[in-house]
């Protein structure tokens, strides 16, 4: 059974069918799209359960799962040489992780969607297909067909926040969509590039395939990505070049201080739902595409220019917590407090340990779905009184009660409170960075020093905000019209929150549940990057 | 008894563990239908029995640790395991012993609230965390029950949450121990580093990495890995800073009188007895790692917090306060304890500590149960935790009072107390320790002198303004006291503070009243040597000196403060330096708290105005360059099309003019064409 290929084309059914019934049945969308996303997260649960742990993936296809290889487009183009485009997917330990986490956080959001009015058609429709897209992204194997993937991802996502979105929408939406297509523009030159200096070596033809990418011993000898002809654009070395364009394509959406200013606004603009796959999903592809193609198509230059992205990293998340502390909108806040947490995402990647790169993929993880949670928590304070103003709360604890049991955990577990995901996540990443110096691969220990003071202010802006929201003598800026509108979680929404947060207690204990999945793909990366350090 | 005695150890200190555990999960999923606590109460009796009998099979016997894996990440292989050795069984036996009477009297004290249910699903997470702490075998797991006991302690300080105040302390505690906790978790990347293993049997085990460590020209080398020596320094403070923060040291001690907003039951268990005591278990658990320099530094710093903390709590008011200053200043004598290498002695005074510092607050809280009583039957509205409202309780209180009174005596160290023990264990070893070392090192041992005495003297002042004299507050009650009695606490709460009076006492611990060498405890956790000689002058002269002066200080106090002649100013600079806790709060507040929150103001600030200008500008360029390309589009480019067109359009229209159908203007024409042409001929 082609159970990826499936996980990624279901939504597009569903998308057809939610386009095929008429508007007379607009109440049925909602469910169309959640069987369909059930489906596929059932799928990801059965790669997850059939997944060997054992196989390495990275640069070797043998490696890989679930793979599926099928020749697409083929053209002569006579002097050029041979087109060779494949539909090429698969995946290994990195992205299984990441898959699931999707089709979960996936999950969610059309369960945030169940009250949704405006168009139900038009929503559900490019919901589906940003579903297909982020599944094809992270199964993916070959460029051309990663990249289009990529883009087609921008599209639905510019709609949803473009037309869904609150009162600046189409600012934000505009925003978000040029930041990154810039990146991405810039990328697909790289691509084009390594197209021409990767040949196959089964045919002989230019490949977008991307395992053959990270193989140095397929690319030609003169090309402009050669590993041993040393060429140069500008003066600086072509793999260099190639290294940080592909770097800040992804690191727009990672998003790395101080190219980040897209994110507030979309999270601020965007409606719940989708704020929750921002979160959750869309910034984990740039971590994810740091991971697959950056380090591994060019090891040599990120073992080079480590230093700088650990700084990057330590630059975020204490710049994007010092944002998060100043914030009076919780939504924005939230927003800052994801830059800070994909900070240490960065930081471990630069590691470039196995501690440090595992634990930048476990806070992936456990970022996608507590924050998910956390939009989720703020949309349903918003979705009741139009507010989302720290200071137009106070003492909300003693009114909605199970509201804030959830909202403390959600932060307590945000805020790296060991026994739920982001301790591990967190502590991983300080003890991987901090022991890259031991392994020699440059990152000075104070950055891990410096790092950990981004666990502190997460705690200080959480619990401040905790504080000043939930304990106290009751306080509304509404009065008592808001008394009577701030009703506690409905069934619905606990429904959606209990199994996050389970999920996230889950994780913080058994974090083997990630770990053994991803380790034989780490350490194999490890390895390849070792020899260039 | 056979049968007993083969119970794994390893089993029932899984049980004593799992126990709270199982109640808090209960009391999570009961909710607002169990208000009892019940299942606490019957979770932590099964805790202090299988601790006790864990104890009993451990104490004086071979270690024992078993470990599984728990995950791999890259080639190392985490494990969550247990070690079983006498410091850990004697932590185990002592948390639950302290939280059974706490346990006990908090179903009298809470009785009524509106929250109880949270209090005990409250308690017994901590109670899990806290017995998860000292028996983990992995510096991991240690850490991960280290954050979670400051969890559960944040949970409790602001068990009234709609209180402002408790919810500003329990904010506070937390962000102050997360501050220990990134000390903790650095010393843990260090160690891991090093070792490449975070488990205690493998690190600090007979033979452990930690002893094979060496230093070779400025480096720190174990068999793994070598790093420059200054990380081994690094190390120790980095784990010391964990301590300070949990076991509230200068200057990190700020959060502790802040917690006294929890309930007092609560401020008993948590804030006086077992969890600012983990930073001292954690020192004990890592000692090895120490190096000279960082024990003088803790030494250092034990000695100014319990200098400070005796000087602040002379001026404050509030009795939960006086104790909780009495508290910081008592582990600052463990922290001096451990800095001078006798950690055998800093566990000592943790366990005597624990029980009288504990009874002193459950006796405290059963004045301010009273008190609180009398405020709501008589509405007036007063502080019922300000010594100055009390006096005389002497009267209506009397078993308080005695139980109230043991409890001072053993703080002062007074001889026949299990203080006595424990307090001169310290003091003398660290006279005898600077005896070793000469010099300046004297300061410490004089510092501790004047600070036990000057302990005598506040835990005095505190009896003397609560229990003798009038009460205060008889000339406001319009009836005095006759409708609004003051009377015994409860059942209920007077005997397990009976309980708690009897473990004051010295046959607990030694056999001879006099000597801590006889202590079992001391015994049980000997060290092989201590790192100086024995001096038995020290042993006569300094217990006298202390008696003596606390004798003098108690009879002054009785003279200032139950004759009330008192001859100080208290308005003085110094008493209101005292009663302000040295301003330290506030100087916090402008640098740090400020500081942070001016430093977050400017980055968002920046954020707006520079990053996302610069976005803004980008933008502008673009709009810009691209009206410019309109204009250049619409009136070059186009301008050129549109000049051509017309030129073409008025070229068109003067010829027009020749096709009138005049014979005369068309052979004009036809003659201004041949001229044309003969010009062009003649002349190109």
């Amino acid at each position: 059974m082609p159970i990826l290929s499936l996980l990624i084309f279901l939504p597009l059914l569903a998308t057809a069918l939610i386009l095929a019934l008429p508007t007379r049945y607009k109440s049925s969308y909602k469910y169309i799209a959640l069987i369909f996303t059930a489906i596929q997260f059932v799928l990801a649960g059965i790669c997850y359960a059939n997944f060997d742990s054992a196989q390495t993936g990275i640069q070797d296809l043998a490696g890989y799962q679930f793979v599926e290889q099928l020749p697409w487009i083929r053209l002569d183009l006579g002097a050029i040489g041979k087109l060779e485009i494949d539909y090429l997917i698969g995946i290994d330990g990195i992205s299984m992780p990441l898959l699931l986490l999707s089709a979960l956080v996936m999950l969610m959001a059309i369960g945030a969607s169940w009250k949704i009015q405006k168009s139900p058609k038009g929503y559900f429709a490019l919901l589906m297909v940003l579903n297909m897209a982020v599944m094809g992204i992270f199964c993916a194997l070959d460029f051309f067909l990663f990249y289009l993937f990529y883009e087609v991802m921008l599209l639905p996502l510019y709609f949803l926040i473009g037309i869904w979105g609150g009162a600046r929408r189409e600012y934000a939406a505009i925003k978000f969509f040029l930041y990154t297509l810039f990146g991405s523009v810039f990328m697909l030159l790289i691509i084009v590039g390594l197209y021409f200096s990767v040949i196959n070596p089964l045919t002989g033809a230019h490949t977008f395939n991307m395992i053959y990418m990270m193989n140095p011993e397929n690319y030609l000898g003169e090309s402009i990505f050669a590993w041993d002809g040393y060429q140069e654009i500008l003066g600086i070395s072509a793999r260099l070049v190639g290294f940080i364009v592909l770097f800040f394509a992804f690191a727009i959406k990672v998003p790395i201080v101080p190219l980040h200013t897209w994110l507030p606004d979309a999270h601020v603009e965007a409606p719940t739902p989708v704020s929750i796959i921002l979160a959750g999903i869309l910034l984990k592809i740039g971590g994810y595409g740091i991971i697959r193609i950056c380090y591994s198509i060019f090891p040599d230059m990120a073992a080079l220019s480590n230093w700088w992205l650990g700084l990057i990293g330590v630059v975020s998340i204490i710049y994007g917590a010092l944002n998060a502390l100043s914030q009076k909108d919780l939504k924005r806040m939230i927003a800052y407090s994801s830059v800070s947490h994909m900070g240490f995402v960065l930081l471990g990647i630069a590691s470039m340990t196995a501690e440090g790169i595992s634990g930048a993929m476990f806070q992936m993880i456990s970022h996608g779905f507590l924050s998910a949670a956390l939009f989720f928590l703020v949309g349903v304070l918003y979705d009741r009184v139009h507010d989302r103003n720290i200071y137009s709360f106070r003492g909300l604890a003693q009114i909605m009660p199970k509201y804030t049991g959830y909202v403390a955990v959600a932060f307590f577990a945000s805020l790296g409170l060991p026994g739920f995901s982001a301790f591990i996540g967190e502590a991983f990443v300080i003890i991987g960075s901090f022991n890259a110096t031991s392994i020699g691969t440059g990152l000075p220990r104070w950055m891990a020093i410096a790092g950990s003071i981004g666990i502190l202010l997460s705690a200080a802006y959480l619990l401040w905000t905790l504080q000043r929201m939930f304990f106290g003598q009751i306080r509304l800026k509404g009065g008592e019209s808001w008394g009577t509108a701030l009703t506690d979680l409905s069934v619905r929404e606990q429904l959606i929150l209990f199994p996050t947060l389970a999920l996230a207690l889950l994780l913080g204990i058994m974090p083997d549940l990630v770990f053994s999945n991803l380790n034989a793909s780490v350490l194999n990366l490890v390895s390849i990057i070792q020899q260039f350090i | 008894m056979d049968q007993i005695a083969h119970i794994s150890p390893i089993l029932t200190a899984l049980l004593t563990v799992s126990a709270p555990l199982l109640a808090f999960l209960y009391q999570v999923v009961r909710g607002k239908r169990d208000q009892s606590g019940i299942i606490s109460l019957i979770a932590i009796t099964i805790s202090f029995v299988c601790g006790g009998l864990t104890w009993l099979s451990i104490w004086n016997k071979p270690t024992i640790s078993i470990q599984l894996a728990w995950f791999t990440i890259g080639k190392s292989t985490f494990t969550v395991g247990l070690l079983l050795n006498n410091l850990s069984t004697l932590m185990l036996l002592l948390v639950p012993t302290v939280a059974l009477p706490v346990h006990i009297y908090s179903r009298a004290y809470m009785s009524g609230d509106r929250g109880v249910h949270r209090y005990w699903m409250y308690l017994s997470l901590f109670c899990f965390a806290m017995l998860g702490l000292v028996i983990m075998d992995s510096l991991l797991l240690m850490y991960i029950f280290w954050e979670l006991v400051g969890f559960a302690s944040y949970l409790l300080i602001g068990f009234w949450f709609t209180r402002a105040a408790a919810a500003q302390a329990n904010k506070k505690a937390f962000l102050v121990n997360r501050i220990g906790d990134l000390g903790f978790l650095i010393g843990l990347a260090i160690i891991f580093a090093q070792f490449k293993t975070l488990s205690l049997v493998d690190l600090f085990g007979e033979g452990g990495l930690i002893y094979q460590c060496v230093l070779i020209n400025g480096q720190w080398v174990s068999p793994v890995n070598s790093m420059d020596q200054i990380w081994l320094t690094l190390a120790g403070l980095a784990f010391f800073l964990a301590a300070m923060a949990k076991s509230a040291q200068f200057p990190l001690h700020v959060w502790l009188p802040d917690a006294m907003e929890g309930p007092t039951s609560v401020s008993s268990l948590i804030h006086a007895a077992t969890m600012v005591a983990a930073g001292v278990f954690l020192l004990a658990t890592v000692f090895p790692l120490f190096n000279d320099s960082a024990l003088l530094f803790i030494a250092i710093i034990g000695t100014i917090t319990a200098a400070s903390a005796a000087y602040f709590a002379l001026g404050q008011y509030d009795i939960k306060r006086i104790l909780a200053f009495s508290t910081i200043s008592q582990l600052g004598f463990m922290m001096v304890g451990i800095g001078i290498g006798t950690w055998d002695a800093a566990l000592f005074h943790l366990t005597t500590h624990a029980f009288f510092k504990c009874l002193l607050f459950l006796s405290a809280g059963a004045v301010i149960h009273e008190m609180v009583h009398l405020k709501e039957h008589s509405r007036l509205d007063f502080d019922p935790q300000d010594l100055r409202n009390m006096g005389g309780l002497k009267k209506y209180m009397p078993k308080t009072f005695i139980l109230m009174s043991l409890a001072s005596l053993a703080l002062a160290g007074f001889p026949l107390t299990s203080g006595y023990l424990s307090k001169d264990s310290i003091v003398i070893s660290s006279f005898e320790w600077a005896l070793s070392k000469g010099g300046l090192y004297f300061i410490i041992p004089i510092c501790l002198i004047m600070v036990s005495i000057l302990t005598a003297f506040y835990i005095g002042r505190l009896l003397f303004k609560a229990f003798f004299g009038e009460f205060r507050l008889l000339g406001q009650l319009q009836e005095g006291l006759q409708n609004h009695p003051l009377h015994e606490a409860p059942k209920t709460m007077l005997i397990p503070m009976f309980f708690l009076g009897l473990c004051c006492l010295f046959p607990v611990f030694s056999p001879n009243p006099l000597s801590y060498h006889d202590s079992w405890l001391m015994d049980g956790l000997l060290l092989d040597e201590y790192t100086f000689a024995p001096s038995h002058l020290a042993h006569l002269v300094i217990p006298l000196l202390l008696l003596s002066g606390s004798i003098i200080g108690w009879i002054i106090g009785w003279k200032w403060y139950v004759h009330h002649k008192y001859p100080l100013d208290p308005d003085s600079g110094i008493q209101k330096t005292a009663f302000h806790q040295g301003y330290i709060n506030e100087f916090y507040e402008r640098l740090f708290v400020n500081g942070t929150l001016k430093l977050a103001q400017f980055c968002y600030w920046f954020d707006r105005h520079v990053v996302d200008a610069l976005v803004a500008l980008v933008r502008f360029i673009v709009l810009t360059v691209s009206q410019w390309s309109v204009w250049i589009d619409k009136y070059i480019v186009d301008g050129f099309v549109n000049t051509v067109a017309s030129a073409a359009y008025w070229a068109g229209n003067q010829v027009r003019l020749v096709q009138n159908g005049k014979l005369q203007t068309a052979l004009y024409s036809v003659f201004l064409l041949v001229l044309l042409g003969l010009i062009y001929l003649i002349f190109f």
